[in-house]
């Protein structure tokens, strides 16, 4: 019976082999990942940091964060490529111009690091995933919405956004414009202007108090930036419009608490920074374990902030709009 | 001419050193030729854009529009690109249309007699304003490959070609400021334009030249900016003139005019360089590296007074035997000479006429 | 402009030409302000509605002070393009502070006096002490301001519902149709002007800025006037940042960067002259009216994004030129008179 007990110890030690081997292979925590804002500083950004550090430590994961301190192309290019040299597994970005950043996160994806975008994309083959806070259209829907509980009459609406190069916000003015055409609900509105105040507070200021003058029968002022909604908001109250002309569109629910509060808004909308975050460097680590294969159909669990399904061309959309109003402005989940 | 600046390059050569030292204890990822090598990338449009600034300034005027100037040259760029132009005809068409904007600063300067810095503060939203004209909304991205090569390439695997085109061009604008006739000149007016006006020098003419040559070399930093980033649109390098302008003044071009060369402004740029790619590789955050390379830029031009400060400190402390000096105020030439100097060294710093 | 004096006129032919001189410096911007606004006002009648116009010196309200504040220092040919992050620092940390002592009074406004003036004091002693050029040094202290912002604000902005309540109401109560803000923006703005007029200081900064070692030899204390002209426009930043941060509410670290160049620019447009010794406040603010009207002007009209920029580079280049024509032109009628006196003697 020499034989048997041989033959155990011999396949246990394969075995044993085999495992070390595949896990070896198969590393599935410890990964380095790096992300960069389109600026430090902004609390938006800074609430996404938040999350991605927690994801981080959750998943076992090394989380290094580091950025410019305004928003400057060649400043994010240099910090991309500074990221590039430290070797690290992946690569979270908000990217400020969709092609600058193209050239060096090609590069990394040579060197096999995986790349993620967040919040603003860069071009479709220099990154491996975008996790989108809301498709396009859903974000116009969004601001829409918003502007027909501020006007449920409808009336003259104006676009603010950060500049014509910006292209999220050109895509929200372009669905916005297309809902306003085609869709029942929203035909309450006419477009007369669209101003760009460079996400610039006060910019935005005198553009609105500006587009007050010049377009004396303006129902809603949207806006596409969180830097501009809060800052038209005050330029109305400010003014005396007051109940006679809405600033809306997305902002960071401090900024716009008052407004909220003393009645001259009525809704503001965003997402969650901090779980947009949380979702772009959990996706990422999956991706990095083998366990998330980015093609479209695809669902996976992104730990505490639920199940996703990849889209078409690797969009990954976080899609849960939060309503700013005087019954959820005080309550932020972040 | 330039002289006695031999010191102050020294003093930067020594300080590239450092900051090198010191980022390599900062992370472990510094000390590698390809890395540095790669690093210079981020440097090279600013710096083409230096090297002009640096002719002008010497010419005791500035220039503040160039970065508007490259914007520009971008997006005509794109424009070539997207008909279709061969890039040997692209470059020298769009490097001429930028000497033009540059040539109209200097008309406005040298023939109208206008502040240059109230000029180019014009010129810098005009010129800006208009590459947004024309490269439109959206600006440029799909470049032609022979567009993008200088800014993209490298030579033997690890040497940027844009690197070298930054090189090659410092040596050359080095050689015409110190060794042509052109260059001389430009000294001459920088540090005494009436005195080089009688010397029978074509001021205005200089200063034209000046201004063109810088508008040309935005134009060629166009061309880097586009094979490095693969787009153009009319914000490209908005806000870059500042840390021009530091590289050049941190190189020891006198502000006033007159002194400085195009080495110490290489070697400017080489430390600015050092300093924000060690201080990046340990991602040290953006505002940090903000307050340490403003620091440094006061610090490295304090220097003469600091060190006025210690000798003067140095006196104080050591007893020395009284100087038999006769009461009255100056009793001779030498005297007078010695208090009039002075008093113009204390304010040779603002006595700038033509910034 | 330095007038090229020969033979020093009299008494009376000093008074009116010194006032000739101010009225023309100021002439220029008003005519080119008065011609821009009848120039909308013919394209969109709605521009001239009391209501526009309120709007149009509201928004150009706090750039008036800092095209005020950069003036004073211009005056004494110097430059600070450090103003953006002084006002910066002065709103954040004001700011800040405010909303940690909600119940704080009016007296609130010395903080950022006094931070602003600290800040364009240390410019100065750059300036005038370490013989730093002003570009180079406020270029320094620019980064060095905004980077000290960042530090302390951790990633924070302060948002207007943290601020104590009169700060947020104050910028926009009216008296009539005026806003107070623009009644304290042009009392600042008519303060400075009476103080470089008839205050000796004042008159002195314009003499260091004509010719530095002349006021030196004459006995002029030209360091400490150079000091005293930046504290004073580092103060005026500071109120202005406090302004600012009362007008939009939220107070970012980034607030105002990036006005260093438009008060230059409004300054410039105003007649102040780069190369020191001429101009006025006055003229500063009514420089940043101008391009507060373009803006409006731009927007009223329907105007594509992409003109105002050139529009506002061509309209410096224009008041530079301006500019040199009437200084050109009263030199040489200055000439012409110096030569009707000497033949008429």
């Amino acid at each position: 019976m020499t034989l048997r007990p041989k033959l155990l110890a011999g396949a246990c030690t394969l075995a044993a082999i085999g495992l070390a081997v595949s896990g070896a292979l198969a590393k599935d925590s410890g990964f380095k990942i790096m992300m960069t804002p389109k600026w430090t500083g902004f609390p938006y950004f800074e609430a996404a940091a938040r999350g991605g550090k927690d994801a981080a430590d959750e998943l076992g994961d090394t989380f290094v964060y580091a950025g410019a301190d305004h928003a400057d192309v060649s400043l994010q290019v240099e910090t991309l490529q500074n990221f590039l040299t430290q070797k690290p597994d992946a690569i979270t970005l908000a990217a400020i111009d969709l092609n600058a950043v193209a050239p060096v996160l090609k590069e990394a994806r040579k060197d096999g690091i995986v790349v993620t975008t967040f919040d603003a994309d860069a071009a479709q083959d220099a990154r491996d995933m975008f996790v989108n806070q809301m498709s396009y259209k859903q974000a116009a829907k969004t601001m829409l919405d918003c502007a027909l509980m501020d006007s449920p009459d409808g009336g003259e609406v104006a676009f603010v956004a950060a500049s014509p190069t910006a292209p999220n916000h050109t895509a929200h003015i372009k669905f916005m414009k297309e809902y306003i055409a085609n869709d029942p609900k929203y035909q309450v509105f006419k477009v007369v202007d669209t101003q760009y105040a460079n996400d610039d507070d006060a910019k935005s200021y005198d553009v609105a108090v500006n587009l007050m003058q010049a377009h004396p029968n303006l129902k809603v002022i949207i806006s596409s930036s969180a830097v501009s909604a809060p800052a038209g908001a005050r330029a109305v109250e400010a003014s005396g419009h007051a109940g006679k002309v809405y600033s809306t569109g997305f902002a960071l629910p401090d900024a716009i608490k008052t407004y909220i509060k003393d009645g001259s808004e009525k809704c503001f909308a965003l997402w969650n920074p901090y779980e947009l975050g949380y979702l772009a460097v959990y996706a990422t680590h999956l991706k990095l374990a083998g366990k998330l294969d980015p093609k479209p159909g695809t669902t996976f669990k992104a730990g505490k902030v639920g199940e996703y399904t990849v889209g078409d061309g690797g969009e990954i959309v976080y899609g849960k709009p939060l309503m700013w109003t005087k019954d959820t402005v005080d309550k932020s989940p972040f | 001419m330039s002289q006695r600046l031999p010191q102050w390059e020294l003093t930067l050569i020594v300080l590239t050193l450092a900051a090198a030292a010191w980022s390599a204890t900062l992370s472990p990822y510094y000390l590698s030729v390809g890395q540095i090598l790669y690093s210079t990338r981020q440097f090279v449009y600013p710096g083409i854009l230096s090297i002009g600034l640096a002719v002008v300034v010497i010419l005791s005027e500035i220039d503040i529009s160039l970065a508007s100037t490259l914007a520009f040259g971008g997006v005509l760029f794109s424009k070539f690109s997207a008909f279709g132009v061969p890039i040997w005809l692209a470059v020298p068409s769009v490097v001429a249309a930028c000497a033009a904007l540059g040539t109209l600063n200097g008309v406005l300067v040298a023939r109208m007699n206008l502040p240059s810095l109230a000029v180019t503060l014009g010129t810098m939203g005009a010129f800006r304003g208009l590459a947004f004209i024309i490269g439109s909304e959206t600006g440029y991205t799909s470049f032609d490959d022979s567009y993008l090569f200088i800014g993209s390439e490298k030579l033997f695997g690890a040497l940027p070609v844009s690197f070298l085109l930054f090189l090659a061009l410092a040596i050359a604008i080095g050689a015409l400021m110190r060794w042509t006739v052109f260059g001389r000149r430009c000294y001459a007016v920088g540090r005494n334009k009436e005195a080089a006006w009688a010397a029978g020098i074509d001021v205005a003419r200089i200063k034209i030249e000046a201004y063109a040559l810088a508008g040309g070399l935005a134009g060629l930093a166009a061309l880097v900016w586009i094979g490095q980033y693969g787009s153009a649109r009319g914000d490209n390098a908005d806000g870059a003139i500042l840390f021009v302008v530091t590289a050049v003044v941190l190189g020891g071009v006198d502000i006033n005019g007159g002194r400085g060369g195009i080495l110490g402004v290489v070697l400017a740029l080489f430390l600015l360089g050092t300093m924000r790619n060690g201080m990046g590789l340990a991602n040290i955050g953006g505002p940090t590296q903000t307050i340490v390379l403003g620091a440094l830029l006061i610090v490295g031009v304090l220097r003469p007074a600091i060190f006025r400060a210690v000798r003067r400190l140095y006196r104080l402390l050591t007893p020395r035997p009284p100087t038999h000096r006769p009461r009255g105020g100056p009793r001779s030439q030498s005297d007078y000479d010695r208090r009039t100097q002075g008093q113009t060294r204390k304010f040779a710093h603002m006595t700038r006429r033509n910034t | 402009m330095s007038a090229d004096i020969g033979a020093l006129p009299t008494e009376a032919a000093q008074k009116s030409l010194g006032q000739f001189a101010l009225r023309f410096r100021v002439s220029g911007v008003l005519a080119f302000l008065i011609l821009l606004s009848a120039g909308f006002a013919v394209l969109r009648p709605q521009f001239l509605t009391p209501e526009n116009l309120s709007a149009i010196l509201s928004n150009a309200a706090i750039l008036m002070i800092v095209a005020a504040a950069q003036a004073v220092i211009l005056i004494t040919r110097n430059l600070d393009v450090s103003v953006g992050s002084i006002m910066g620092f002065a709103a954040y940390l004001t700011a800040d502070y405010a909303s940690r002592h909600q119940d704080i009074g009016p007296a609130l406004v010395l903080m950022p006096l006094a931070i602003g003036g600290a800040l364009g004091a240390f410019n100065g002693l750059l300036v005038a002490y370490g013989r730093i050029s002003p570009l180079i040094a406020t270029l320094g202290t620019m980064s060095v301001y905004r980077g000290l912002t960042y530090v302390y604000a951790r990633g924070q902005e302060v948002t207007s519902n943290k601020l104590p309540h009169w700060v947020n109401v104050l910028p926009d109560m009216r008296i009539g149709v005026i806003p107070v803000l623009v009644l304290l923006s042009a009392a600042v703005v008519c303060v400075l002007a009476a103080f470089l007029r008839f205050y000796p200081l004042g008159r002195r900064m314009y003499a260091v800025g004509s010719n530095p070692e002349a006021s030196a030899f004459f006995g002029l204390r030209t360091q400490r006037i150079v000091l005293l002209a930046y504290l004073v426009g580092g103060a005026m930043c500071g109120l202005a940042g406090f302004l600012y941060a009362a007008r939009v509410g939220t107070v970012t670290v980034v607030l105002a960067s990036g006005w260093e160049l438009t008060s230059l620019a409004a300054a410039v447009i105003g007649g102040v002259s780069v190369t020191g010794g001429s101009g006025n406040v006055i003229g500063a603010g009514l420089g940043a009216v101008v391009l507060a009207t373009i803006d409006n002007g731009l927007v009223l009209l329907s105007v594509p994004e992409f003109w105002r920029m050139f529009i506002q580079g061509v309209a410096i280049v224009g008041a530079a030129s301006a500019d040199v024509v009437i200084a050109a032109r009263i030199r040489g009628s200055l000439r012409a008179r110096r030569q009707r006196g000497r033949s008429g003697r």
